[in-house]
């Protein structure tokens, strides 16, 4: 059984964050970049089912640009067998759907049983690739998965996560396709034995015209979800901001908590 | 007469979650900004035995409940949700579809826009809509920008729209109910449901404490947290933390604080290396008073907090710790 991860290579959180000169989207250039923190968590999940006999190979995917082959890399190092990089600069200002319909050429022939992917991508917040791709390709999907469990008759066991600290236990048929949250496992980092046997691991690159597809069809031309403006949060009421050396602020905390709170 | 909004309501057990009344809230401003009828303002809502709860509906916003019944719609599966969903939907061919920024509904809402094949704007805070376009905002970058989108002319325009985003309906109507028997049956489904069960119950109780003090990702491991245990322990207070920091194991689930964990309401709250996302502010925004320390001066954490810091908090909260046990005469 083949599995597969969807990956996205996001900014870091703690990156310096400036918007564009246009504010359509953050401005790139002082940006550092590292894999989404929620396909960390699928890659590990996935890399479980490899080490427990389950799964035979596990593959990732990424659509990005040329930096985005770094994230392929690390997920090669951590234990991943092969990579797929589409990368075709028509996909720029592409929208949910269509990176989906994208997706969905690139891995239709592959046969895979379990597809994973992170609930949400940190950078653009959707949250919608995993279900996108399962409709495209009619297969069942459960999100925000916090246990897996394969069971007998080609039946994988999800427990999704819900409010109030509850969760609903679904099974669904394979092949299927299921989104993870953060927490349902802790993900192993790349050993450098890992980082020598990545260097000989495929990273086959598609561009649109491999897949069959065409601009127009699919990428920026066909997004009808587009971006007008970013903008800072609106502020809320707004702290009241102190200034000055620690031993000073603190002070000031200190004389705010005894009024405000009486706890001190 | 077929709709122009469609909501999806949410229920559990027949009890209509109060996200239902916030999308008709929605639904009704934007009728009214778009010059149409609130005739035209309908509902879906999918189960078993739920003719009560659609009449209810009808009576508080909708002016057609349609209710979906069968097996197969029991209980919810993003399958069988899906179908019954898509079928209504080409049926009713409305402007818009509404559905909760909830666990279910940001689960079966990708499935609809691809089965479909319209964009979907996920999480929105805000829905206007002017000169028959769409603008719809949402956060990106957890909570570090907001975004403005817009959905071209792909019909129904389809959004899972934040919890409070809007005012829940407040009026009466005088709507219809009316019954669909779903397209979908019980041996077709592929996603089967099981149970809806408990997670694990933690040794601490958070939501009881007047003093929380809480550390996030900006606190860098596990054995950083004693400067975040220091000032809570001066204070006579408790630990809590962001959920990054228990997903990394740096502190046991039950210290989470947010939407997946815990809501508490302190007297005192101290936010720590804690950006500030939604998912955590509504744990804690119920807080007396709130401190928050971080080293990045745009973070979101200060549009919710009364007072806050920008600097490095390895340096502000022994300073803090040491200023009050020096006040309480500890020092
Ligand atoms: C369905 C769902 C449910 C979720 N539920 C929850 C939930 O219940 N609770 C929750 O918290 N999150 C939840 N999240 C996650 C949430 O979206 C954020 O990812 C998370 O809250 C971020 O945690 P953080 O602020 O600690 O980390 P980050 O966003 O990475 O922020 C770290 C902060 O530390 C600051 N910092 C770094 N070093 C220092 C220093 N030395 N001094 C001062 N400041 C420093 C940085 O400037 C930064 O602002 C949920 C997400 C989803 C999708
Ligand atoms: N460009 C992409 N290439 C590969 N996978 C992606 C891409 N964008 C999103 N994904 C996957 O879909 C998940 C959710 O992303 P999103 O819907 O953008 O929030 C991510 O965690 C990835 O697993």
């Amino acid at each position: 059984m083949k599995g597969l991860v969807l990956v996205k290579q996001v900014p870091n959180t703690d990156s310096p964050f400036r918007l564009n000169a246009a504010a359509t989207w953050v401005d790139e250039a002082n940006l550092t970049f590292g894999l989404n923190d929620y396909d960390r968590y699928a890659l590990e999940e996935l890399l479980r089912l490899k080490d427990a006999g389950k799964v035979t190979e596990v593959v990732v995917l990424t659509v990005g640009p040329e930096r985005a082959a770094t994230a392929l890399r690390t997920c090669l190092a951590t234990g991943a067998d092969r990579a797929i990089h589409v990368k075709d600069d028509a996909l720029q200002g592409s929208d949910p759907l269509s990176l989906a319909r994208v997706i969905h050429a690139a891995v239709k022939d592959e046969g895979f049983s379990l597809i994973l992917a992170g609930l949400q991508a940190d950078d653009d917040n959707h949250g919608q690739m995993g279900g996108l791709l399962a409709r495209l390709m009619d297969r069942p999907c459960a999100s925000a998965a916090l246990s897996l469990a394969l069971q007998e008759g080609g039946v994988i066991r999800v427990e999704r996560e819900l409010e109030n600290n509850r969760l609903q236990v679904v099974d669904l048929t394979l092949p299927a396709v299921i989104t993870v949250q953060t927490g349902i496992n802790e993900p192993r980092y790349a050993s450098l034995k890992g980082i020598m046997a990545a260097k000989k691991k495929e990273i086959r690159t598609v561009g649109l015209k491999d897949l069959g597809l065409d601009a127009g069809q699919v990428g920026g031309k066909a997004a009808r979800l587009k971006t007008l403006r970013l903008a800072p949060p609106p502020k809320g009421k707004g702290a009241e901001m102190l200034q000055g050396p620690a031993d000073k602020v603190a002070q000031e905390i200190l004389r705010r908590i005894r009024e405000k709170t009486g706890v001190v | 007469m077929g709709a122009k909004i469609l909501v999806l309501a949410e229920h559990e057990g027949g009890a209509i979650r109060e996200i239902t009344w916030e999308l008709l809230g929605l639904a009704h401003r934007l009728a009214g900004e778009a010059g149409w009828n609130a005739a035209e303002i309908k509902a879906l809502i999918l189960g078993q035995g739920v003719e009560g709860p659609a009449g209810e509906i009808a009576g508080r916003g909708a002016a057609e409940v349609i209710y979906g019944e069968g097996p197969a719609l029991r209980n919810y599966t993003g399958d069988g949700y899906d179908r019954a969903i898509e079928a209504i939907v080409k049926s009713e061919a409305p402007e818009m579809l509404l559905i909760g920024h909830t666990p279910d509904g940001w689960d079966v809402a990708p499935l609809i826009s691809a089965g479909l094949g319209v964009p979907l704007a996920t999480e929105c805070s805000a829905i206007a809509l002017q000169g028959g376009k769409a603008r719809l905002t949402r956060k990106v970058f957890n909570g570090k920008f907001v975004q403005e989108i817009d959905l071209g002319d792909a019909r129904p325009l389809l959004a899972t729209v934040q919890k409070g985003a809007a005012a829940p309906f407040a009026g009466r109507t005088q709507g219809q109910v009316r019954k669909v028997t779903a397209a979908v049956g019980d041996a077709d489904l592929r996603a089967r449901f099981v149970e809806v069960k408990k997670g694990e119950a933690g040794a601490v109780d958070l939501t009881q404490a007047s003093v929380i003090v809480s550390g996030g990702r900006g606190l860098g491991g596990a054995e950083k947290f004693s400067v975040v245990r220091a000032l809570a322990e001066a204070l006579g207070g408790q630990v809590g933390a962001s959920r990054p920091v228990t997903d990394m194991g740096w502190l046991p689930h039950e210290h989470q604080i947010g939407s997946s964990g815990v809501t508490v309401s302190p007297k005192l709250y101290i936010a720590c290396g804690i950006s500030g996302a939604i998912q955590h502010i509504v744990g804690m925004r119920g807080s007396g008073y709130i401190v928050a320390i971080n080293k990045d001066a745009e973070a979101p954490i200060f549009g919710v907090a009364d007072v806050g810091v920008v600097g490095d908090l390895f340096e502000v909260l022994p300073a803090l710790t040491k200023a009050i046990k020096e006040a309480k005469g500890q020092a």
